[in-house]
């Protein structure tokens, strides 16, 4: 080992924990990063399926991006091979023309007005609309979430600045942003479009990753909350590394490794050292200790709390509350190996595909998740990676969201039987909308949330770190007591993961780094500037 | 002001008569204003009304249990004096679908011992949660009698109200803060997952969430809908129903009697046709066969969108303010059965036998029929009713809240003989292919068969039966889509946003055209509050 003491340890190599350990090295600090898999990224690992074919194996979108983040880490030249805004999204509608929505105003209002003139008038109000809306939440989004009782400069700042956004919107902004938050999305595209096929689209784009039917509340809010960081016009489309996510990953690892950060994977932590209501380490599974004077761990909150931190070190008020945190997902993965191309006749191989051909076959297939079965005529978010950087004529990867297939199932397990059916629905479900996609198929693997869980360490499967909801958000996330980031009761222990505010893994981080930072009694960055001034006062190595 | 030279000038005109439309009356009235209500049906109390629909019986055919009206409304307008006088519902019990079954009481250790039976963990939790619903209404209810803030005004009383509102919340302690915002964003099937695994208490305490909206116990926003209801007090107790003495109609009987005694005048049979709107403001009605009565302010306590969809020349409303209006949720999702019944049904799962073969308390039929059957077995249950709406068919096997309002007061049937009313969910009024005469006895004939299930003998009890689908309910009160609460109580619009961002101090675009009925801010139950606040606003800006 070249260093017995760090100042940071960071749990996890996702993206939460990558950017997290980059940023604190950028900031003079000695951190260690942590990854209990032989491989980094966590949810968000690209690896090989078959011999040099690859493919996102659990998510294949990486959220938003702030562009300060990657100014500050010098990525911000990669900006758009690491952050692309995929080109557009395609909905599949069996026995129907595929309707394509896409950044490029003109193209997607050209599109809508093939099924619908009314809908192609109504489009540039729309996107507009959720453009300023999205804007609003992603003020609340650079800030740490604004708390009624907190007290302190950095409180006020927010909801200043908070209010001040609010203000730049109007009278009717504001009354939009309070009405629309808690509203369904499908109440909300009822109130604007009237063809089903635009519906189940901009629907998909609201119940993606969650366990809730357009018709739930507040659905309307993730509907925006997903269009964060991304431009106007491009509703509906996504964020993701052009050649799959782990490019991310491998672009932030490099960036921490230069700036001196020790990444070691195969070193599964299992226990977070405290002693008198301060963090002393972590415990690796080889039984190692590793000591610091500060833990940020990107896990999420329930695997933090009651696996890694003894329990007396806990107060029951938050143990229950943690307890209580919504983690069950009923996102599933299966992912194929593909001779060639999709057999799509769009000429752009770079699209996200959806099979949500109207919103009530997306609450219906919501429903029997609800009553603990696989939804049978499932909702597919669908990628093929690599798109155009995969010679036509190769073999490739191709992503596939599926929901809902639900963590609990009703009757029977997750066994490998009903691995297998749900693989089948899926496949069934693609060649609908794809005829022709089973023959090209030459492999695949189902991940069921259960997986997702046991081999990606995410609780309940779910992809969010915590279901995204109202009362799972903002100062609710993903406990009150926790939602500044740090444990009030154990000195220098933190969240830094998606699990947190505001439910998206880079600027999670961003935020926790801030106030793992913050200058104060005994802060990381006292720590730093002490060591660059010649009185060494760096906490003596064990 | 123009004035109609054969009639009455009024100060202030009344449209509709149900019990917000009286209470605005009554505090109007009270206040020294000469004051006409206008009803359109035969009887005052718009859905909250008792009718003889079968001889002998008389049903509260709509509205069945009172709790929520406001006790300062109660005081103010010495309610008891016109004889409003609530009997208290005194228990639920719950058939399970295993023959067993959960029964709650009045009495809060009685209804821990029943559920200690079920699980000694959630009795304990039973305190625990009492204890926060207590103190949560407790939050709520100054907001209740609280007019709207506008949170977009720099006006220095808005931004005080505004202040004085974020204060009431911080007021709450943070924790009681948090647990208000899980309420407020919620399902209550989640927010009860929190706190209990009796799967049957949970379907029982989540149906409360689901009344008079569109929702399924697992759709967030229900849990508000079950804070709400729990707010009711009677003689201040906290968290109690009740019948009102000879119906409900009488609740409504009785605050028309105070408007009388103040001086309203109240015109029966007077449905009113439009307002007359003259160079932007109010100045009457006309009613009827083309009669005009003339007043300086005119209030409506018809829904928003009967109001300013159905009296008014949209060309008056301002187009932003028409959209927000028809945007407005008023989904009808509720039906109501009502029976005249030859003998009492026996619920299987309270025959001695059986209460003893799960070792309950023997309770005798004459106590717990005198309170309320829920007919929610289950969580999934009331959630698959729910799943059946929500793709535009009624529920086949319906949530339903059944009680028995002759077994407190004999005088509402023929002696030995009773009346029964069954509130169920879900029955859309956007229902497949609309309702017709078939589809709502076939919705009955679903009641009825549900019921049927841990009620065997209702069937040859029954001698009479009304099914009233929400088609039913609008035509006869006026509601629109038949919603009981004049508008969802939905999150969306609530408080500031009901029922339109801008216009919820209960006034509106029109100059003197005033809106006091329950689809403005608090909304919602036999509550009187809306008319309350809408009188007192009315006084407060009255023209001079």
């Amino acid at each position: 080992m070249t260093r017995q003491a760090w100042d940071v340890i960071v749990i996890g190599g996702g993206l939460a924990g990558l950017t997290s350990a980059a940023l604190l090295g950028k900031r003079g600090l000695h951190v260690v990063l942590l990854e209990a898999r032989q491989e980094l990224g966590g949810l968000t690992s690209t690896a090989e399926l078959a011999p040099g074919v690859s493919c996102d194996v659990v998510d294949h979108e990486v959220g938003w991006v702030p562009s300060e983040l990657l100014s500050e880490l010098g990525l911000e030249r990669s900006r758009a091979e690491l952050a692309h805004i995929a080109p557009s999204v395609t909905t599949l509608v069996p026995g129907a023309e595929p309707l394509t929505i896409s950044p490029d105003m003109q193209r997607t209002r050209e599109a809508l007005a093939r099924i619908s003139s009314h809908d192609a008038a109504a489009w540039p109000a729309f996107a507009e609309r959720v453009s300023r809306l999205s804007e609003f939440l992603k003020a609340m989004y650079v800030v740490p979430p604004p708390s009624l009782f907190a007290s302190g400069a950095g409180n006020l700042m927010s909801m200043l600045g908070i209010g001040r956004k609010a203000r730049s919107l109007g009278r009717a902004g504001i009354f939009d942003i309070l009405r629309t938050l808690p509203m369904s999305i499908a109440d909300v595209l009822d109130e604007t479009f009237e063809h089903d096929a635009v519906k189940g689209l901009l629907a998909s784009r609201a119940v993606t990753r969650i366990q809730q039917g357009p018709r739930s509340g507040a659905t309307a809010f993730l509907f925006l909350h997903n269009h964060v960081g991304l431009p106007a016009g491009a509703v509906g489309t996504s964020v993701a590394p052009q050649g799959g996510v782990g490019r991310l990953v491998r672009a932030l690892a490099t960036v921490a490794k230069s700036h001196g950060v020790e990444i070691r994977t195969s070193a599964r932590v299992v226990q977070i050292r405290v002693h008198q209501e301060r963090v002393m380490g972590v415990v690796l599974e080889s039984g190692e200790e590793i000591k610091a004077a500060r833990v940020a761990s990107s896990l999420d909150v329930r695997r933090t709390v009651y696996d890694l931190i003894e329990p007396e070190h806990i107060e029951p008020e938050l143990s229950r509350a943690v307890g209580n945190v919504r983690m069950r997902s009923a996102t599933a993965k299966v992912n194929f190996v593909i001779e060639g191309t999709l057999p799509v006749s769009d000429e752009s191989r770079d699209a996200t595909f959806v099979v949500a051909p109207t919103s009530s076959y997306l609450e219906r297939g919501f429903d029997q998740a609800k009553h603990g079965a696989v939804s049978d005529e499932p909702f597919l978010e669908i990628r093929a990676l690599g798109g155009d950087m995969v010679p036509p004529n190769e073999r490739r990867g191709v992503s596939v969201l599926v929901q809902w297939a639900p963590y609990s199932l009703q009757s029977g397990t997750w066994e490998s039987s009903a691995r297998d059916a749900l693989g089948d629905i899926v496949l069934r479900t693609i060649e609908r909308v794809m005829p022709g996609f089973t023959t090209r198929v030459v492999q695949r693997q189902v991940l069921s949330p259960l997986d997702i869980e046991a081999q990606y360490g995410a609780t309940g499967g779910s992809l969010t770190h915590g279901e995204l909801a109202l009362d799972q958000m903002l100062f609710m996330r993903p406990v009150p007591a926790l939602s500044r980031y740090r444990f009030p009761n154990i000195e220098g222990l933190y969240l830094c993961g998606r699990g947190c505010h505001p439910g998206m893994p880079l600027p999670a981080a961003m935020l926790a780094v801030r106030e793992i930072t913050r200058r104060g009694k005994d802060s990381a960055r006292d720590v730093a500037a002490a060591r660059s001034a010649p009185n060494e006062a760096t906490p003596v190595p064990a | 002001m123009t004035s109609n030279g054969t009639r009455a000038r009024y100060d202030a005109i009344v449209i509709g008569g149900g019990h917000n439309g009286l209470v605005c009356a009554a505090y109007l009235a009270r206040a020294g204003k000469k004051v006409l209500v206008c009803e359109k049906r035969h009887l005052v109390g718009g859905a909250a009304v008792t009718e003889e629909i079968h001889k002998g019986f008389k049903f509260s055919e709509f509205s069945y249990v009172v709790s929520l009206l406001r006790p300062e409304i109660i005081r103010e307008l010495d309610l008891p004096r016109h004889g409003l006088h609530i009997l208290p519902l005194e228990s639920t019990v719950t058939p399970m679908p295993n023959g067993n079954y959960l029964a709650a009481w009045g009495d809060h250790d009685e209804s821990q011992r029943e559920l200690y039976r079920h699980s000694p963990l959630d009795a304990e939790r039973y305190d625990e949660f009492g204890l926060l619903m207590h103190h949560m209404a407790h939050a709520v209810k100054p907001i209740l009698a609280m007019l709207p803030p506008d949170p977009t005004s720099l006006s220095p009383r808005e931004l005080l109200a505004l202040a004085r509102f974020g204060g009431h919340l911080r007021s709450l302690g943070e924790e009681r803060f948090y647990a208000l915002h899980k309420l407020m964003t919620m399902s209550s099937a989640d927010y009860l997952d929190e706190w209990f695994e009796t799967d049957v208490l949970k379907a029982t305490k989540s149906a409360s969430g689901i009344i008079g909206t569109f929702l399924g116990p697992r759709s967030p926003g229900s849990a508000y809908v079950l804070l709400h209801h729990y707010m009711g007090e009677i003689d201040g107790a906290f968290r109690a129903w009740g019948f009102q003495k000879g119906g409900t109609g009488g609740v409504s009987e009785a605050i028309a009697g105070a408007a009388r005694a103040f001086g309203a005048e109240i015109q029966l049979d007077a449905p009113v046709t439009n307002v007359i709107v003259k160079n932007g403001r109010a100045v009457g009605v006309a009613v009827g066969a083309g009669d005009e009565h003339y007043a300086d302010i005119v209030v409506s306590g018809l829904d928003p969108k009967r109001t300013f969809l159905g009296l008014l020349d949209e060309r008056e409303l301002p187009g932003d303010f028409l959209t927000s209006i028809r945007r407005f949720k008023a989904r009808g999702s509720s039906g109501k059965v009502n029976l005249a019944l030859s003998e009492l049904p026996r619920f299987t799962c309270m025959q001695p036998e059986n209460i003893a073969r799960w070792g309950g308390v023997p309770i005798p039929a004459a106590r717990y029929l005198r309170g309320a059957v829920s007919v929610s077995p289950t969580l999934a249950y009331v959630e698959r009713a729910y799943d059946d709406a929500k793709h535009g068919s009624f529920s086949r096997q319906p949530y339903m809240d059944v009680v028995i309002p002759s077994m407190i007061d004999p005088s509402m049937a023929p002696p030995g003989q009773h009346v029964m009313s069954i509130f169920c969910q879900y029955a859309p009024f956007n229902i497949t292919g609309g309702w017709d005469d078939a589809k709502r006895e076939a919705f009955g004939d679903a009641v009825i068969n549900a019921l049927a299930v841990f009620a065997p003998n209702i069937k040859q009890a029954i001698i009479a039966r009304q099914v009233l689908t929400p088609a039913d309910i609008e035509r006869i009160t006026g509601l629109t889509e038949g919603n009981i609460f004049q508008g969802e109580l939905a999150l969306d619009q609530l408080f500031f946003l009901r029922p339109a961002a801008g216009w919820a101090k209960y006034r509106s675009p029109i100059d003197r055209l005033y809106q006091c009925g329950s689809g403005t801010h608090p909304g919602g139950g036999i509550m009187g509050a809306s008319g309350r606040l809408a009188a007192l606003t009315m006084l407060r800006d009255w023209p001079t």
